[in-house]
């Protein structure tokens, strides 16, 4: 990271704007990762990190120093992440590119393709359940600060992240489907996992596009 | 019947109940997905930056210099 710190001593800002800068840099690598969970791709969560950075920097003035300032780049990220996906959906509805690049819709290129088996499964959640697991299970925020980030209620945060955790112990043990047959040998359960993906795929697709077409219904009627 | 959740053995000493076996399993198995999702998140936060992020910081200082001239 050393050799990407920003030069910005010739310039006649106040030392507080220096620390909030600092202390923006510093949390680049969390928004990056935040925003890969979101976006399932490396481009666009690079760009949504950015996007983040100058909303960041331009609403600098709202920002209460002493609270969380991870959360509160969290939050701005998150809005912006839906922000931009209903706009892509708004303004090309079937444009394959732009769907590509929303998790969910079309050829989603996941975190990779060399992705373990719980990456891959994490796609299958909805957004709310992997948003939730992601904060609190990856990130370390509370459930408080989640809840803030996702603009929810604590009770609800906490709802799905237990949901999340045993839907992806589901799809990954495919218990779900097989609930009395015994566990099959390693090469069986890596088969049955990928069948299961499969299985899962098309109906999440599926749904998400109902839920897209909701939201754009909702958005032009207001 | 097979929703039916597992009949306690009780010729079984207690560990080897069959719901808690499981239980302990599916404990287990939380673990393991929660240290794995830490480790996806943690290789990307640990992933040097791409010199775009330093562009744009840089961007943003110039006009900071700039609007500040004029504001302040």
């Amino acid at each position: 990271m050393g050799q990407h710190s920003i030069s910005s001593q010739n310039l006649p800002t106040a030392p507080v704007t220096q620390d909030f800068k600092s202390e923006l840099l510093g949390l680049i690598p969390f928004l990056r990762a935040f925003a890969r969970s979101l976006t399932g791709n490396q481009e666009a969560a690079d760009d949504l990190a950015q996007e983040t950075l100058v909303k960041a920097w331009q609403s600098r003035d709202t920002f209460i120093p002493g609270t969380n300032l991870k959360a509160w780049l969290f939050t701005i990220l998150r809005n912006q992440f839906y922000s931009d996906r209903r706009r892509a959906w708004r303004q090309a509805p079937w444009d394959q590119e732009a769907a590509e690049r929303i998790p969910g819709g079309g050829n989603d290129q996941s975190w990779a393709a060399e992705l373990s088996d719980t990456a891959r499964a994490l796609r299958c959640l909805s957004d709310e359940q992997r948003e939730a697991l992601i904060l609190v299970g990856a990130g370390g925020f509370s459930y408080e600060d989640a809840a803030r980030i996702c603009s929810c209620a604590v009770g609800t945060v906490k709802s799905r992240v237990a949901r999340a955790r045993k839907a992806l112990i589901a799809i990954l043990e495919g218990e779900d489907k097989l609930p009395s047959i015994p566990r099959p040998d390693e090469g069986d359960a890596a088969r049955e996992i990928m069948a299961q993906l499969d299985r899962l795929a098309p109906n999440r697709s599926a749904e998400e596009l109902a839920r897209q077409q909701a939201r754009r219904d909702k958005d032009s009627g207001s | 019947m097979s929703g039916a959740p597992e009949q306690r053995d009780w010729n079984l000493p207690k560990d080897q109940n069959p719901n808690r076996e499981k239980a302990r399993a599916i404990r287990a198995r939380q673990r393991a997905i929660g240290r794995e999702l830490r480790r996806m998140y943690d290789d990307i936060a640990q992933e040097p930056i791409p010199d775009d992020f330093a562009d744009l910081l840089r961007k943003i200082d110039e006009n900071d210099a700039q609007s500040g001239k004029r504001v302040s």
